[in-house]
């Protein structure tokens, strides 16, 4: 028997002690009553926007190397006993519900869908699927003629994901697809929802695996085993799931770092002459005062809006239209990926609203293939919605009034599975600012998107694949909802100024010291869920940063051919 | 009283002419926790009965819901008929007791609870909610009724069918994207309807499950947990105990 296989479950991460830092009684991080404070004036070595997957990882690394960090977060510094709740509804507070404006012919959905709000950021609210990209993923323009190739390939990113998963930590069978790896957990047990879903996929020779959710499976240090009750989307209150507040944050604080909740950014300072950033300007939550953070450097890890949007806002003389500008590049390349849905109606009960929503899960159409008629591919994944969610499900096919309280009525009797399709980048779907302002003055995010035709052959093959499976599987009725999920892209990485926002380290393209570490930099998506991805790309510059290999000295930091 | 055998799904719209449900009188008579309009498939399914297991913050949002009540807040007394005939047909609500969507929805504007996003050819939700209501009052008085609320059931019916298919047009519907409207009022009126536990009651869903979990996640009746609740079917479980009680 291998070693990695004898020791699942008991290996923990290498430099992160935040699973020991969590108390077993409480679900706060205890280090938040002892947390560091820095004044305003006091330049730090590191500013961050955001307190999500992007920011708090990079916090988290930089303070174990003694860097002095401010992390700026718009909203709230959550206390999960007493914030969140076992509610589909009352959850709605972890959800950007800001004014954005949606456009386009194709508007997204946004808010619950796919942003989140607070110390933590969306994945507090994500269901968990913590899947890799795969290595053609970084270079789909060469292989496949389509998207972007990345500045970095997946080699880069191979090690920091091995240490994120072990990190969460993920839980999975071993992983058949794209560099085929091990989980640090064992494959969780699945419901009956999910094995019917399974049954239906192994009639057509799909194949599955149970993961990979980011989801305790056993004990990791005080961090107690999942309770299998399903709320995975309203926060975990078990601590349970895995998300920078338990995994991160807790091991940042107690390195010093400060996590200045409820603090709007709305503008990186520039400093003119020398073109190097000085600090962030932030408002408070409940004041109309504008503060600045000064600091060495800035890291804005707001996602892939917000970070566009901030971006856009810091106008100065040398960067007019806004930072990282120059090239008209801020706010293109925004990606969501398609996330159709199929329910199936079995003759038993199967109660879906059990156990977390992610269970099964397949990347067997996750690259090109020709006779599909279309480049780039999908996932499968088992999901499991709620009984709002279930409605809008019901009303997506068309049904209101008796009809819908009909098929609502017989909620238990439904499984569902979804997919996650590639969508191409491309120049036109784009974060702008609107002319609408919100209440602190600042002009609201508007984003508009266009799906290419290449996008709706994926989107409706891969939905006849997961009809089929669920009618192979016995359903005796099936609906479906055309539905969008998670954000990417908006700020790229790329090897020239002309067509990305950032470098390969990260780093706005004429910019001495701001970096964006968020989704925002992705120039492809994959058909993978983000988060993890975006936590090994913060885990990355962190290291390129701590050894110097990312920091600039010269203004002017010109493109660098690859 | 007709009895079908839940394991088929002939009642399902899907799978029926015109794609409507089968009269309700074949479901059977709740027993046990409140239900809108008293039916339902969990007749002795109360989701109260483990209330005890909750934790105290979730327990207080849930029974909130319970006590939601007017007067109205955001909507108008011109616009407060409309507004509950509209909630009432889109939702089958046609007797007491009634789930109170009205004043949940109505709650929901006057708190100022913002969704996230606005289509760039659309007011604020809650004046779309407006010009809406105004639209459905205008029609109905075309019709020569008072107002939309005023409108026999079946008409109503009609008319919201027209709307969820983006055909209604004319005075304020012409100052909005209609299949966009009927999606923003369809979004406010389906989780405001499902947040509350009557909701819950009907569809046997196991509400709030913190910190007490599941532990049998297996399928079929037999694995129920305790506090759950199987399906009503065609037996008649109090004929079979012969214990009324």
């Amino acid at each position: 028997m291998k070693l990695t296989r004898l020791l699942k479950g008991s290996v923990g991460p290498r430099a992160n002690d935040s699973r020991f830092l969590l108390d077993v009684h409480t679900r706060a991080i205890p280090g938040r009553t002892r947390m560091r404070h820095y004044s305003d004036g006091e330049e730090v070595d590191l500013v961050i926007v955001g307190a999500g997957a992007g920011g708090s990882v990079l916090a988290q690394r930089l303070a174990r190397r003694g860097w002095k960090i401010v992390i700026l977060e718009a909203g709230p510094f959550w206390d999960p006993d007493a914030d969140w709740v076992s509610d589909e509804a009352g959850s709605h507070q972890l959800y950007w519900t800001e004014p954005r404006v949606i456009g386009g012919e194709d508007p997204i959905e946004l808010g619950k869908n796919n942003s989140g709000r607070g110390v933590g950021g969306s994945m507090v609210h994500y269901a968990g699927y913590a899947p890799r990209f795969h290595p053609s993923d970084f270079a789909t323009r060469t292989r496949d003629g389509v998207g972007a190739d990345w500045p970095i390939s997946y080699d880069a990113l191979k090690p920091h994901y091995d240490e994120v998963e072990r990190e969460l930590p993920v839980a999975g069978q071993d992983w058949p697809w794209g560099d085929p790896h091990s989980y640090p957990h064992s494959p969780h047990p699945i419901t009956g929802a999910a094995a019917r879903i399974w049954q239906g996929a192994r009639e057509l020779d799909i194949a599955m695996r149970v993961g990979p959710v980011a989801i305790v499976n056993g004990t990791f240090g005080n961090r107690p085993h999942c309770i299998y009750r399903g709320y995975c989307l309203q926060g975990c209150k078990v601590n349970a799931k895995g998300s920078p507040y338990v995994s991160h944050l807790p091991d940042a604080l107690e390195h010093g770092v400060e996590v200045r909740a409820q603090s709007m950014a709305a503008a990186v300072e520039i400093d003119d002459p020398s073109g190097r950033a000085t600090g962030v300007r932030y408002i408070s939550e409940g004041s109309d005062e504008h503060r600045v953070q000064r600091a060495r450097a800035v890291a804005v890890c707001g996602y892939s809006i917000e970070t566009p949007r901030l971006l856009l806002q810091s106008t100065s003389r040398r960067h007019p239209d806004g930072l990282g500008n120059g090239s008209d590049q801020v706010g293109r390349y925004v990606m969501v990926q398609g996330a159709s849905q199929s329910a199936g109606r079995f003759p038993e009960e199967v109660r879906m609203y059990k156990a977390p929503p992610p269970e099964v899960s397949s990347e067997q159409y996750y690259e090109t293939d020709e006779r599909r008629g279309f480049a780039r591919g999908f996932s499968i994944q088992t999901v499991s919605p709620l009984p709002i969610g279930w409605a809008e499900h019901v009303l997506a096919d068309g049904h209101w009034g008796r009809a819908l309280r009909e098929y609502m009525r017989d909620y238990n009797h439904w499984a569902t599975v979804g997919v996650l399709n590639e969508l191409l980048p491309h120049p036109d779907n784009r974060v702008t600012l609107a002319d609408e302002k919100d209440r602190w003055g600042l002009p609201v995010a508007r984003m508009d998107y266009n799906l290419s035709d290449n996008d709706k052959r994926n989107m409706a093959y891969s939905t006849q694949v997961i009809k089929d499976i669920l009618r192979a599987a016995g359903a005796q009725d099936v609906l479906t909802i055309q539905r969008f999920a998670h954000l990417v892209g908006g700020a790229r990485m790329g090897t020239s100024a002309d067509e990305s926002v950032v470098d390969a380290d990260h780093r706005v393209w004429g910019t001495p010291n701001v970096y964006l570490c968020d989704g925002s930099v992705c120039p492809t998506q994959g058909s993978a869920n983000p988060a993890l991805t975006i936590m090994a790309l913060a885990s990355r510059l962190a290291d390129r940063l701590s050894t110097g290999a990312a920091v600039g000295g010269a203004a002017d930091h010109r493109s660098v051919a690859a | 009283m007709s009895r079908r055998d839940v394991r088929r799904p002939d009642h399902l719209p899907n799978l029926r002419p015109g794609r409507q449900p089968p009269e309700p009188d074949w479901l059977p008579r709740q027993r046990r926790g409140v239900t809108p309009q008293m039916i339902g498939r969990y007749p002795d399914y109360d989701v109260f009965a483990a209330e005890a297991s909750w934790d105290e913050e979730t327990r207080s949002v849930v029974k909130q819901r319970l006590s939601a009540h007017g007067p109205l807040r955001f909507f108008t007394h011109e616009e407060e008929p409309a507004l509950r005939a509209f909630c009432d047909v889109t939702t089958a609500q046609d007797a007491e007791p009634r789930i109170p969507l009205a004043e949940m929805v109505d709650a929901k504007f006057a708190d100022g609870k913002l969704d996230g996003y606005r289509y760039d050819d659309m007011p604020e939700d809650g004046e779309t909610w407006r010009r809406v209501l105004r639209g459905l009052d205008e029609q109905a008085r075309t019709a020569g009724a008072d107002g939309f609320a005023a409108l026999p059931v079946v008409e109503q019916e009609q008319m919201i069918e027209a709307f969820a298919h983006g055909e209604l047009s004319g005075g304020a519907f012409e100052e909005l994207n209609v299949t966009r409207a009927w999606s923003v009022c369809m979004r406010a009126i389906l989780s405001e309807f499902y947040s509350h536990p009557w909701a819950w009651n009907e569809i046997g869903f196991g509400g709030p499950a913190y910190p007490r979990g599941y532990m049998r996640l297996g399928q079929g009746v037999e694995v129920l947990e305790p506090f759950e609740r199987p399906g009503a079917t065609d037996r008649d479980p109090a004929r079979e105990t012969g214990d009324a009680a």
